[in-house]
């Protein structure tokens, strides 16, 4: 077993050895050769029988496929990719700096697992699929288009009713008198040399006129859709699904002939209350304080009340007596636009809506709501999904709808306030005030009333309080207990920043010395 | 396929009997089993409430019966696919499935609960009016939700699953004496059909027991849960049931290593099921976020069943589905036995999670939960008993089934 052939052998005329095969008539006794080669070493051995046949991979010596880890970890890499892909295109990680689109969609989490968990499945089992596919075929050393073997004439009977054993000239073991010796000793009847498969490796010149065919025909429907898209057709569009493209529901804005108004999108009924909305803390709902706005504009204070509970002050009459009936009958709109106008006026002193007064309205000063973590956090979330995409995350007015009207330079764009403006402070823009703005809106800003409810409209005037005393914090408002900590990070970034200058400046006087 | 055949033993060889020691088991285990049964329900009425008391019936009821009609699955599956493998497991089951007729009986305390209002909250009188149900869905209602139709649907339910049942077993019987082979073909040409009308019977029958619990609350994919569920532990069952009667010294040379690992690749197979269904059924709701749909997985993501849920997720689908995934672990009986036994007990919490939420006590405290396994345990001792009964005046092994020998031979590739 100790000698050592060189390999692989070659015969006379000039073709290569690719193994020795031996034929047996059963299969017990192929198993029994096959205990044999197995015992006697070889590893590169193969049996070919005409149906499958139980234990012939142990007594083979076969070691059990890798495939199923192979699909295991195909699977796991498909649960890994369809995460990250959802989880990053939400916006919500570093790894993919400057794809971040953090945008809330239908008010669920930035992370909602159970709406991830579909495509999860899908790439998982996706590419499960394809990893044991094509591991398998890694593993079968496929495609492979000839087998030697198939050069032994006898060896059509592999099909039939004939079992072979064969010795591969590859394996380290192999000499060919030897292997020739064991198999015959084996019981193995017609031992013979296989040699290597000599016919031209060249393809032959149809195949590969008849697979530049299949490949350019293969584009012509591309080439259609390319074609469609640059071009004009008379006939009208064909729609797969009629009831969906025209939807006999009526969009925003759109008129209708069933109300005499012709108004689509319906008011709400004069006198009715929404569900949980049966509420009567004016001041909670308008930012202003009513008692002492109605000791100094008593009408604008019926208006208003007249406005927030509709038919209620009709019958009660106190404090509007004439005024606020009018108004009644013009709806709300026109009272909506009025103080929205009086807003602008104190804010950007517009002068045509100037004339009228200037802004004494007895705004409330401080959060009704009883401010805690909780409120924060629900006035972040609420900032986050209606007012970042203008105001940005950060509050500097910059998010993401004024980046696209810069870039587009659109002409009617006003951009959105910095929130870190000290015009926008608390002690010149009171609470009540940013609260009715939020409500009923500014210059370009819409109302957020029928959006938001009062009460995250509030945590919202928190949550910006806060975000404007986060920029201007000094080390004095951190807690003496995480002080330390903060001058730690401090140092940090200064000794980083200062290191970057350093660097910048070694570059520069490096292109100076290069000049 | 295999190139040796195994030989057949006689059909009176002693390794097809029931051993004499579980054959003993029967009669304690009857009269246990109605002691419990009865005293559990009792415990509960009085310690906890009438809802609550009927819910732990209904869900000792349930289970067992997700295992007989899982069981009658299974048979039915074999005949249709003309099956080998499972000759050797497949009278375990069908001695499971015959017990859908001590079933139909168990039934009568849950058909008069439709009558008294003690389970079912539409059966209640003013149901409507306390929950401000408009009269107009109401009616429509109450077409199919009214106790006479009720019982006459479950009527249907059982008399198509005893029939079905008593059938198949009758046949493979009269096979044991005869060896006809007429007889598999027949029961092989009718089990189509039968399967047709299971998955009817099945999927109202759900419907109509467990989901009208929440009679506003309504979810297609529901027959489907339970069916899966009840699939899942029966081949669970079966696994475990094998095992045992192995133990005790029957059927040692017939029930091989690749027997477990086809019934373990089942399990495996329908625990993935079992998560997709699952799941499936809450995304809709979920996502779609329609208040009449969403109330039943409300009710069940807050208080302490939101921890239920939770771990129904990681122990119903997230361990058994890595811990039955390798074939190193399926060609172990043991060990495979292990986890099915594991997820017999894991479908008894699924079942809980279904059915008492809607008994409106919560979780139901320790009392609760200690009332309920005794009402689960007493009917399960009760099955048990019958079935060992049954199984010691028959052999536990199909002995003239025609393909006994390809399943003898069986092998995995």
């Amino acid at each position: 077993m100790t000698e050592s052939q060189p390999k692989p052998q070659t015969v006379a005329d000039d073709k290569k050895v690719h193994g020795v095969v031996a034929e047996f008539t059963d299969v017990d006794s192929l198993l029994a050769a096959c205990r044999r080669v197995r015992d006697a070493g070889y590893t590169k051995a193969d049996a070919f029988t005409p149906f499958p046949v139980h234990g012939i991979d142990t007594a083979l010596g076969i070691k059990p496929t890798v495939l199923p880890w192979i699909s295991l970890a195909a699977g796991l890499t498909g649960t890994t990719i369809a995460l990250l892909m959802q989880i990053s295109l939400n916006g919500q990680t570093d790894l993919f700096e400057g794809i971040q689109y953090p945008y809330i969609i239908s008010g669920k989490p930035f992370i909602s697992l159970p709406a991830f968990i579909p495509v999860t499945f899908e790439l998982t089992i996706l590419l499960a699929s394809f990893g044991t596919f094509f591991g398998m075929w890694a593993l079968n050393g496929l495609p492979k288009f000839s087998n030697p073997m198939f050069t032994s004439p006898r060896f059509d009977r592999a099909t039939d009713d004939t079992f072979f054993l064969f010795l591969d000239a590859k394996d380290s073991r192999f000499d060919e008198a030897g292997a020739k010796a064991l198999l015959g000793e084996l019981g193995g009847e017609y031992v013979e040399p296989v040699m290597e498969d000599d016919s031209s490796k060249v393809i032959p010149k149809g195949l590969l006129i008849a697979l530049a065919t299949v490949i350019c025909l293969s584009s012509i429907p591309a080439l259609a859709v390319l074609r469609m898209r640059v071009t004009k057709s008379g006939s009208p569009r064909f729609h797969i699904f009629p009831d969906m493209d025209f939807s006999p529901s009526k969009d925003a804005q759109q008129t209708t002939t069933l109300f005499a108004d012709g108004r689509a999108m319906r008011p709400d009924v004069p006198g009715t209350v929404r569900r949980g909305e049966m509420d009567w803390d004016l001041n909670f709902k308008t930012g202003i304080d009513m008692d002492e706005l109605a000791s100094i504009d008593a009408p604008r204070a019926a208006q208003l009340v007249a406005m927030q509970s509709d038919v209620a002050v009709d019958d009660e009459d106190e404090v509007a007596p004439e005024e606020a009936a009018d108004e009644e009958a013009s709806a709300e709109e026109p009272a909506v636009e009025e103080q929205a106008a009086e807003e602008d006026t104190a804010d950007e002193a517009e002068p045509a809506a100037a004339a009228e007064t200037a802004d004494n309205t007895p705004w409330l000063t401080e959060n009704p709501l009883e401010l805690s973590d909780e409120a924060l956090a629900r006035g972040q979330q609420q900032f986050n999904i209606y007012c970042s995409v203008c105001h940005g995350m950060n509050g500097r007015g910059n998010g993401l709808v004024n980046r696209r009207a810069q870039k587009i330079l659109a002409t009617t764009w006003t951009p959105p306030s910095n929130m870190h403006d000290p015009t926008l402070y608390s002690d010149v823009y009171p609470d009540g005030k940013l609260f009715s703005t939020i409500t009923n809106g500014v210059r370009k800003m819409p109302g957020y009333a029928s959006q938001i409810k009062a009460k995250d409209r509030w945590a919202i005037v928190a949550y910006v309080r806060a975000l404007q005393a986060s920029q201007d914090a000094t080390l004095e408002d951190v807690p003496e207990s995480q002080r330390s900590g903060v001058e730690k990070e401090q140092a940090e970034v200064q000794a980083k920043l200062k290191a970057a200058a350093e660097a910048e400046a070694a570059k520069a006087a490096e292109a100076a010395n290069a000049e | 396929m295999s190139h040796k055949a195994v030989a057949i033993k006689p059909a009176d060889d002693p390794a097809f009997q029931l051993p004499a020691s579980l054959a003993g088991l029967s009669l304690p285990m009857i009269i246990g089993g109605i002691v419990a049964l009865v005293g559990g329900a009792f415990f509960s009425n009085s310690a906890i409430g009438g809802r609550f008391g009927m819910s732990s019936y209904l869900v000792a009821y349930m289970y067992c019966l997700t295992l007989a009609i899982g069981s009658l699955f299974f048979v039915l599956i074999q005949h249709l696919s003309r099956a080998g493998w499972s000759v050797v497991v497949r009278r375990v089951a069908e001695l499971m499935m015959i017990m859908v007729i001590p079933l139909a009986l168990l039934f009568i305390p849950i058909a008069v609960s439709a009558y008294t209002g003690s389970l079912y909250a539409w059966s209640v009188e003013g149901y409507q009016a306390d929950h401000g149900i408009p009269s107009v869905i109401w009616e429509q209602k109450e077409l199919w939700l009214n106790p006479n139709w009720f019982v006459v649907r479950s009527l249907i339910y059982l008399i198509v699953w005893c029939g079905i049942a008593a059938w198949y077993y009758r046949g493979s019987q009269r096979q044991d004496e005869t060896g006809e082979i007429t007889i598999t073909e027949n029961l092989q040409a009718r089990s189509g059909p039968a399967i047709i009308a299971f998955s009817f019977c099945t999927s109202f029958a759900a419907f109509d027991w467990v989901m009208s619990l929440a009679p506003m609350w309504f979810s297609t994919m529901f027959g489907v849960y339970i069916f899966t569920g009840s699939i899942l532990s029966a081949h669970c069952a079966i696994c475990l049931f094998s095992f045992l009667l192995q133990r005790a010294g029957a059927m040692r040379d017939e029930v091989t290593v690749e027997h477990y690992h086809d019934l373990g690749k089942l399990i495996f197979g329908f625990i993935c099921f079992w998560g997709y269904i699952s799941f499936s059924q809450y995304m809709l709701i979920w996502y779609a976020n329609i208040p009449e749909e969403t109330h039943w997985f409300y009710t069940r993501s807050t208080d302490g069943w939101f921890n239920v849920s939770v771990l129904l997720m990681v122990l119903h689908w997230g361990l058994p589905f890595a811990g039955t995934m390798s074939r190193h672990v399926r060609r172990r009986p043991w060990l495979i036995t292990c986890w099915a036994a594991y997820i017999l007990v894991l479908h008894l919490v699924d079942l809980y999670w279904i059915i008492m939420p809607e008994a409106g006590m919560g979780l139901g405290g320790a009392t609760g939960i200690i009332a309920t396994l005794i009402c689960v345990i007493g009917m399960i001792a009760l099955m048990l008993g019958l079935m060992l009964k049954l199984a010691a005046g028959t052999r536990v092994v199909a002995v003239r089934d025609p393909r006994l020998g390809e399943s003898l031979a069986f092998e995995n590739f």
